[in-house]
């Protein structure tokens, strides 16, 4: 009869979830999750993107209610109706995005919902200011509190929302990927912040998949996968490379990468451009990036939030103003695009980062999604045909092997790695010669990444050229022929398919 | 039936939310056979249809146009101002080109009419143009730039109509009188604008559903940022609508000065172009962009009218003055029954807390009073209390469901 301590009933639990369940139209985020969260310890939680992560945080938060199972925050269950509701109960959480207003003073956003008054009744920002520089200099972070939030840097903005949180005097502290914008510096500083609050008796719940920090903070470590709870472990009896092994689960198996695709002629080269960015104190978003894409070859790029990776792809696509310099030779033909239309004419495709609110229209359907670039294929003289279009969507459904009850079924039905095939599918019947890729992963499940990395590898040996970016640099290397990478607009470094490891590109990427 | 119609709302050639609407149609017009007192609707049956059918057609033209522009996720506040321009514009160019015969009484001949009417219609590519102009390239919010069209349109119609009267008639008038024949053709026959709204709405329909453009339309409206980087040249998407909309309003102009023989600027169709926004809220377009069809459209100015007729055949003295509460009642109604089943599945409540509270005696109070002033002061009396009493109770529900809820 082996039994975990942790399945008898918990003495001293800070966080307790039993059977958590959450459903989204074509996906279950959370598959019966149970964990305990002990008082006074720092639980880390790892998994891919897509392992429920982020609707874990998102229900400790009250921003989504669990469709089944029960929630207990100090012994006492929750129902959380809403953030605040959270926070009464002595739960903060640190969203990956950021949640500041960024007109108002660093000192408002700190106590944005709970300002301090005068005997009048008159907001008292004196008595805010100071007690949020108290705040900001036990944090170790020099900016003023009069400061607009929008002004910062992302790692000061982060310890602003760690200020905000240490002023509602939460007992528990939800981080959701605190570092994965901030450099070297600070996120060593954010660690010795999570010390500090460690001393004081704080509970943290640290979400991540960086295994060094999970190793040097961790007291115990959860993995979770597709949304299943996998295990929970001491972190002296683990490894990191055995908790990758957790987090992965299975191999892409049947398909190898590393086979060689034969390069062909060059389709794209980038020549020292520069992006200027006036109103940022740095003044350029890309400064000096130079690149050459062959036919049947991937490339990738990376860099941390911000870097520019998606600044670059956007500006040979056509999407920023056109007040760059440098050159964009296609072939050998110098070409500058205003509209991505021409673009799109010219033979280049971009599916974009941010999935819903760059690429899904969500009153189309599945369809119409996909045959959206492409309407002048499914109609004669400007009237669609319903049998045309059908037909010409059947293709890249098929292709890029979308599931769906049909091509007219709403897409917003779908999966979010069905969703970014139709987009690309809607990008393959524009024929191009170039793909640019933003992260084209992102916020999907562990199976449909590895489909769309078969995918993304046979369109490549089909002879497309294909820029890619990603924010997982295993999916970089996993795929790329070269990766370059950016750090704050830079090239920094480009290494060759089996001179990289992950530890080099991100010593290149935080510059 | 809508290419792009999303599956859930489909049925069987209308939407379900479609069906409902021509249901509603429906009872309203048998209640108010019923109702009232004079029963013309059952000694007049003709009379009341022709009624229902001009103001219906004449609605209805620039209520497809502020739909295809709210699909489109913008918003046209201008069509009241525009058809006043509209007017003037047609009955200017009549003066200018006809000035003995206008001033006489008598027929100007078909060509100045034709020369009227595209008058009309080109001041409405015009104004279509400077919307998309201030909307695309100043980058005006749609609202602003067409608050300040809603403005300054009527203003300039009233300055045309005098200085146009002022250089061709030996006294200037703030209006022109149209007395040509063919204007009273149609004044005298109900199908023309009937047909022309039907036309219209055909074209309308065809236009969303089966071509390029109206695809694009409806990308625009549902993520506009990811329509132009899927390479669609939002900028012309959004010229198109605009023109239409202020197109679709001058063609209705032109029937306002058959229907009421003048150009008269200062009053003509003010404040219509909230009664077509209206119908295209009541019909289910989506303010947000990117939903609506032209049935719902058609449904949602039909129900519109009909209500508005019933109101004004049960009141009988005065009942103009009812109009704009009954077009607000009917588009708060609509879209909050459209709402009703997401309501329930995401626990919202309609009275929540103190803000409930309050809103009890303001729901009441305005149920009360309206019965009063239209019927008698005890029967709003009565009305009053009732919904005073069904409202507390609904709050009292809500709140013992809201408490068990959390307490499970």
């Amino acid at each position: 009869m082996s039994v975990a301590p942790a399945e008898h009933a918990p003495v001293d639990a800070a966080i307790v979830m039993q059977g958590i369940t959450k459903r989204f139209p074509g996906v279950v985020a959370l598959d019966e999750v149970s964990l305990e969260v002990r008082r006074g310890e720092l639980l880390a939680v790892c998994g891919e993107n897509g392992a429920g992560k982020s609707t874990l945080m998102r229900i400790l938060s009250g921003v989504h209610r669990p469709d089944a199972g029960r929630l207990e925050i100090h012994g006492r269950p929750a129902r959380f109706t809403g953030p605040r509701d959270a926070e009464r109960a002595g739960v903060a959480i640190i969203h990956q995005e950021l949640n500041l207003v960024e007109d108002l003073s660093v000192a408002a956003n700190v106590f944005l919902g709970r300002e301090r008054r005068t005997r009048l009744g008159l907001i008292d920002d004196a008595a805010m200011e100071s007690e949020t520089g108290r705040l900001l200099e036990m944090l170790e972070c020099r900016v003023s509190p009069r400061a607009a939030a929008g002004s910062l840097r992302v790692g000061d903005q982060q310890l602003v929302e760690i200020a905000k949180a240490l002023s509602l005097d939460a007992s528990i502290l939800v981080m959701d990927e605190p570092t994965s914008a901030l450099t070297e510096a600070e996120s060593a500083r954010l660690e010795r912040t999570i010390r500090r609050l460690r001393e004081r008796g704080t509970t943290i719940l640290y979400i991540s998949h960086k295994m060094d920090e999970v190793f040097r903070l961790a007291d115990r470590i959860t993995v979770l996968r597709d949304g299943r709870h996998v295990c929970t472990v001491e972190r002296s009896a683990t490894t990191p490379s055995g908790i990758t092994g957790l987090m992965v689960g299975r191999e892409i198996a049947g398909h190898s990468f590393h086979e060689p695709r034969s390069r062909g002629p060059r389709l794209l080269a980038v020549r020292r451009l520069t992006l200027p960015w006036p109103e940022h104190p740095r003044g350029y978003r890309l400064s000096d990036v130079s690149l050459d894409l062959h036919a049947g070859e991937i490339v990738g790029v990376a860099g941390l939030m911000g870097a520019g990776r998606t600044e670059l792809l956007e500006t040979i696509f056509g999407v920023s103003p056109s007040n760059w310099t440098g050159e964009i030779l296609l072939g050998d033909r110098s070409v500058r695009f205003d509209h991505p239309s021409q673009a799109r004419a010219a033979g280049i495709a971009l599916v974009t980062e941010d999935r819903k609110r760059l690429g899904l229209f969500p009153d189309l359907d599945v369809a119409g999604n996909v045959s959206l670039c492409s309407l002048d294929r499914a109609s004669r003289s400007g009237f669609l045909s319903r049998a045309r279009e059908e037909d010409l969507v059947a293709g890249p459904i098929r292709d890029t092997g979308v599931k769906t009850p049909g091509p007219h079924a709403a897409i917003t039905g779908l999966s979010g790695g069905n969703q970014q095939k139709c987009i690309i599918g809607r990008w393959l019947l524009t024929e191009p010669r170039i793909l640019l890729l933003d992260d084209p992963t992102r916020g999907i499940d562990v199976g449909a990444k590895a489909e769309l990395y078969v995918l993304i590898d046979r369109l490549c040996r089909r002879g497309m050229g294909v820029l890619l970016t990603s924010s997982e640099l295993p999916e970089l290397l996993t795929l790329s022929d070269r990766i370059l990478v950016l750090a704050e607009g830079r090239l920094t470094a480009e290494f060759v398919r089996g001179e990289a490891t992950e530890h080099e590109i991100l010593e290149a990427a935080t510059g | 039936m809508a290419a792009s119609a999303p599956p859930p709302a489909g049925g069987f050639l209308l939407r379900r939310s479609e069906w409902a609407l021509l249901a509603a149609i429906v009872v309203a017009v048998a209640i108010t056979a019923l109702v009232d007192a004079n029963h013309s609707y059952w000694f007049q049956p003709l009379a009341s249809l022709r009624d229902i059918a001009r103001s219906t057609a004449m609605l209805g033209m620039f209520a497809l146009g502020a739909a295809v522009v709210i699909i489109a996720g913008g918003i046209d506040l201008s069509a009241g101002s525009m058809i006043a321009l509209s007017t003037t514009a047609c009955a200017s160019t009549m003066l200018a080109l006809a000035p003995t015969e206008m001033v006489g009484f008598k027929p100007v001949g078909g060509a100045v009419v034709a020369a009227g009417c595209l008058a009309s219609l080109l001041a409405g590519f015009l104004v279509g143009t400077l919307h998309a102009w201030l909307i695309t390239a100043v980058r005006l919010p749609p609202f602003i730039a067409t608050l300040a069209t809603l403005v300054g349109l009527r203003s300039l119609a009233r300055a045309l109509a005098t200085s146009t009267t002022a250089a061709l008639l030996p006294t200037k008038n703030s209006q022109i009188n149209v007395y040509d024949p063919m204007f009273k053709f149609v004044r005298d026959n109900v199908w023309i604008p009937v047909a022309v709204f039907g036309l219209l709405a055909f074209v309308t329909w065809l236009l969303l559903t089966r071509t390029v453009l109206g695809r694009h339309v409806h990308a625009l409206g549902g993520n506009e940022q990811a329509a132009r980087l899927a390479g669609i040249r939002t900028d012309n998407v959004k010229w198109f609508a605009y023109c239409y909309a202020a197109m679709t309003a001058a063609l209705a102009g032109l029937f306002y000065v058959a229907n009421e023989s003048v150009a008269a600027p200062a009053n003509q169709a003010r404040g219509h172009e909230l009664n077509a926004i209206a119908a295209a809220v009541v019909g289910g377009c989506s303010l947000s962009g990117g939903i609506g069809t032209v049935p719902g459209t058609v449904l949602g100015t039909v129900f519109l009218r009909v209500v508005i007729d019933a109101v004004s055949k049960v009141i009988k003295t005065e009942s103009e003055i009812y109009e704009g509460l009954i077009v607000g009642v009917v588009v708060v109604l609509a879209v909050t029954f459209s709402q009703v089943g997401p309501m329930a599945r995401g626990g919202r409540r309609l009275l929540p807390g103190a803000l409930g509270l309050c809103a009890i005696p303001t729901l009441a109070l305005l149920a009360g009073g309206v019965v009063a002033m239209t019927a008698a002061p005890r029967a709003g009396l009565a009305a009053g209390l009732l919904a005073l009493v069904l409202l507390a109770a609904l709050k009292v529900w809500e709140d013992r469901q809201a408490a068990a809820a959390r307490t499970a």
